[in-house]
């Protein structure tokens, strides 16, 4: 006999009227936001190893029956990084294979450059910039398949085997070189090294995933509880007419998971929609070219599925009391309580994280560890601390609405929490990344331009020339052999001290490139390049992942709302006939969620601070008080933003509570 | 008996069916009235006119003591409540009338001497002084020891007697209640309605309900029989 589940639910879903079409609106557009949100951020997760695996070719990869010389050297203009990729055929050897990105292997006196850096050599002048390269014939373009982004700057130089920029001297010889200055004889182009301004984009994505999937999880699990009441409600008269536990835990979740996987697509299909917005927001390196954020057919289809079984499984877990007794709805008595061991497991791993900090520096790794306990933990802590506070505030309450909203946080503590967890969560990671990371305090580079030299004595030299050089420039500069700011490291050469801004900075490092013997002269963010990758990556992870939790705690605080105005509609009816005002019922609803958001997110974005802070001191470094200022910024515009979402279903509590008689129906 | 409600002409319709068809009825200090009729016959949408819930299309509904939105009271001491706007009808609603339902009328979360306390606390009392009041009316509706359970651990009698004392605990002038037995068995209906009753009485409020069950009817002053939203029937009983 053909089973009737799929049947019944299609008919009592169309049969639903107009409320179970606003649940189920409601559901399908949190699943909407869900799967945008999942399928961007594994976007940027599969879009940065791709474009990281783009720049591998540029590094070169010895072999010692190669058929020409690589030299990789990166430049800096007003800071941002050139990457030059110098080629020589070696005589008599076979044809090396073209580059990513150009037609053919380019010839002695051939130069390409990107889109970007062809802009830049347009608009600066060339004593700035243009006068680093050869000036004999004009560039060629190097096209995407040799960049990793559209913003990349780089530049693929043809050289004479003879060429000092191709020589051994080119090679990788100071402490700040890995990375960014290599030699090698090659054969083609199988390189496999990112570079060092790509390498770490994909390990900070998956900490910035990793963060932000328990807000997304909490989302749909919203959504899938929405209209739990009508389905409860409904599903138990089918129960005492005779349903199986089995057939209404089927029909919820077939109800669910279509109604999710509408939705899901509908995100899928922005996704697709925005992908070309959303190629223009830079990380690292720049934006993006659209294709490396596309995911994949098999990725859409595996997140429609995940989200969809997500709210399925979330719907069906709210209706184990009905399926397991008809009654059980109406019977349930005890609030929800919280065992005090929560308060014990957090405790125990706060004391854990403090016994592994003290005194010691930490490693990248050790960090991201502690940090992902502390968060499991204080997910656990959560339910406990809103139980509590719910119980202070409500033994304290002078007013109704404080009364009500207390009373219903101890009612219902992981409700609440899940309400206010994205937001919360996102405090104390956007407190610890916005003002945590920021520059090591090292040596002071600013205006510094160094020249290496094969030796100490070509350094004794070529003082002269370089001031007689940037006199000829118009830069006002100090040349010296000194080297106070350790700005070549362990290397012999000259350090021009540059009076000026950015200009007078590129246009002396232009100039004395003829001093280099083969190498370019560089300034203090060359040397600061492997600090700086890292930090400002990790900085962009923590802007981005509070203000993705933010979109995401928003829209579950707006749903929530929604949801329990729908499902408490009968109640909130009878209370308006009874004459509570309807401003009684609302400062309720937005105090509910208030209380434990004042608390709970200033709390842990305090502990962010503090975190930040103590990591701050090992490191040796200082606060950055632009970060506390966008983590001020950030937090009360997402606070604002919960508040209009809850604020948003107003009208809903209005239109529920306009007919009171309905109430009693 | 001294009316302190009335409803004079009363008519409502929705749509083309006609709910009231110039109903007039009052209603006075300590007496209680019963409405009953066939389900559709206009008894629920009587109580609700009479409560200020639902605006009639045509009548006056008249309290006695209330001042009137605008001109003349009708009768000297009365006004007209049937043409106040919302937030005047909303407080009247939450000062002088008190509501008992079926079921539901408890907010889950707050203990049965907070629910109670709760329309006290909306007047402005201070919370100590409302709970305070409120747990005056546990001892004498046998809810003694009930005072901090939830309504979820109270029997469905017990959750029936809360809501009573909640009706009561503003001093309302009239107590409405729709089928306050309907979800309650035989026996604990009778007891309910008894103490509704009862208590109505020695408060000096009037009482108007709507059931369906005869028995229950009978505890009331009076019964008004509703059929097509007419009055078809009126009986008078001496109270005991």
């Amino acid at each position: 006999m053909r089973s009737p589940v799929l049947h019944l639910t299609w008919h009592l879903a169309r049969s639903s009227g107009r409320r179970g079409l606003q649940s189920q609106l409601l559901a399908a557009a949190a699943a909407a936001v869900g799967s945008l949100v999942l399928l961007t951020l594994l976007a940027a997760y599969l879009g940065a190893g791709a474009r990281a695996d783009r720049t591998a070719w540029r590094t070169p990869a010895p072999d010692r029956h190669g058929t020409a010389i690589q030299a990789l050297t990166t430049t800096y203009v007003r800071d941002e990084p050139i990457t030059v990729v110098s080629l020589a055929q070696l005589p008599h050897h076979a044809r090396t294979p073209a580059p990513p990105g150009l037609n053919s292997f380019p010839k002695q006196g051939d130069w390409y450059v990107s889109p970007a850096l062809a802009r830049l050599l347009r608009t600066l002048p060339p004593t700035q910039l243009a006068y680093r390269f050869p000036k004999s014939t004009p560039y060629a373009t190097i096209s995407a398949a040799g960049l990793a982004s559209p913003d990349e700057l780089v530049a693929v130089i043809g050289r004479a085997p003879t060429d000092p920029t191709v020589s051994k001297s080119a090679d990788r010889q100071g402490i700040y070189d890995d990375g960014l200055t290599a030699r090698s004889v090659v054969s083609g182009f199988a390189g496999t090294r990112r570079s060092v301004f790509t390498a770490d984009d994909q390990a900070a994505v998956l900490l910035g995933v990793g963060l932000l999937v328990v807000p997304v999880i909490v989302l749909a699990a919203a959504a899938g509880r929405l209209g739990a009441a009508r389905r409860e409600q409904r599903l138990a008269a089918l129960r005492l007419a005779g349903a199986t536990p089995r057939q209404i835990l089927a029909m919820t979740g077939v109800e669910a998971a279509a109604v999710g996987a509408a939705g899901a697509l509908v995100g899928a299909v922005a996704y697709g929609a925005l992908l070309p917005a959303l190629a223009e927001v830079p990380y690292g390196i720049g934006t993006w070219y659209v294709g490396q954020l596309w995911v994949g057919l098999p990725w859409v289809a595996a997140v429609v599925v995940g989200v969809a079984g997500l709210i399925a499984v979330s719907a069906m877990s709210t209706l184990r009391q009905v399926a397991s007794s008809p009654l059980g709805v109406a019977q349930q008595s005890d609030p929800r309580r919280t065992r005090l061991v929560r308060l014990v497991l957090f405790v125990a791993v706060l004391v854990y994280i403090r016994v592994s900090t003290d005194g010691s520096a930490l490693k990248p790794g050790t960090l991201v560890a502690l940090m992902v306990l502390f968060y499991g933990a204080f997910w656990m802590f959560g339910p406990w601390i809103v139980d509590r506070l719910g119980r202070v505030v409500g033994r304290f309450a002078r007013r109704p609405a404080t009364l009500l909203a207390a009373r219903r946080l101890s009612d219902d503590p992981r409700g609440a929490w899940r309400t206010v967890s994205g937001l919360v969560l996102a405090g104390f990671v956007a407190g610890f990344f916005t003002v945590g990371l920021l520059g090591i305090v090292g040596f002071d580079h600013r205006g510094q331009v160094a020249v290496p030299t094969a030796n100490a004595a070509d350094a004794r030299h070529a003082v002269g020339e370089a001031r007689r050089l940037l006199r000829a420039a118009g830069v006002d500069a100090t040349v010296g052999t000194d080297d106070e700011g350790f700005l070549l490291g362990s290397s012999d050469g000259v350090v021009a001290r540059v009076s000026g801004g950015p200009a007078a900075l590129d246009t002396a490092v232009t100039v004395l490139q003829p001093l280099g013997a083969g190498r370019l002269p560089y300034a203090g963010a060359y040397a600061e390049a492997q600090d700086t990758a890292v930090s400002d990556r990790l900085a962009q992870l923590g802007t981005a992942t509070l203000a993705v939790s933010f979109l995401v705690a928003t829209a579950s605080a707006g749903l929530t709302a929604a949801a329990n105005v729908l499902d408490r509609r009968r109640t909130y009816g009878l209370l308006r006939l009874s004459g509570t005002p309807l401003r009684v019922l609302d400062r309720a609803r937005v105090r509910e969620t208030v209380l434990p958001l004042l608390v709970l997110a200033g709390g842990t974005t305090a502990t962010g601070l503090y975190a930040a802070v103590q990591v701050n001191k090992a490191a040796g470094s200082t606060i950055s008080t632009s970060g506390a200022v966008q983590l001020a910024v950030c937090v009360t515009l997402g606070a604002l933003a919960m508040l209009a979402a809850i604020g948003a279903s107003r009208p809903l509590l209005r239109a529920v509570t306009a007919d009171p008689a309905h109430a009693t129906d | 008996m001294s009316a302190v409600l009335a409803g004079v002409g009363l008519i409502k319709k929705y749509g083309s069916t006609t709910a009231l068809a110039g109903v007039d009825v009052e209603v006075g200090a300590c007496d209680s009235l019963a409405i009953m009729g066939p389900s559709g016959s206009g008894k629920s949408t009587l109580l609700h006119t009479l409560a200020g819930i639902v605006r009639p299309d045509g009548g006056q509904v008249l309290l006695r003591g209330e001042r009137s939105e605008m001109g003349v009271p009708p009768a000297e001491g009365w006004g007209r409540i049937d043409d106040l706007g919302e937030n005047r009808l909303s407080a009247l609603r939450r000062k002088r009338f008190g509501f008992v339902f079926q079921s539901g009328q408890l907010l889950p979360e707050l203990p049965a001497e907070e629910n109670v306390a709760l329309p006290l606390m909306l007047e402005g009392l201070p919370r100590a002084q409302a709970v305070e009041r409120a747990r005056r009316w546990f001892a004498p509706l046998g809810l003694d020891g009930l005072e901090r359970r939830r309504p979820g651990q109270l029997s469905g009698g017990q959750a029936q007697r809360v809501a009573i004392a909640r009706a009561l605990a503003v001093a309302p002038d009239v107590v409405f209640a729709d089928e306050p037995t309907g979800a309650l068995d035989q026996a604990t209906g009778t007891e309910v309605v008894r103490l509704l009753t009862s208590v109505t009485r020695e408060q000096g409020a009037a009482l108007v309900m709507v059931t369906h069950d005869a028995e229950v009817a009978a505890h009331c002053d009076r019964i008004l029989q509703v059929r097509d939203g007419r009055i078809s029937n009126y009986s008078q009983f001496t109270v005991s």
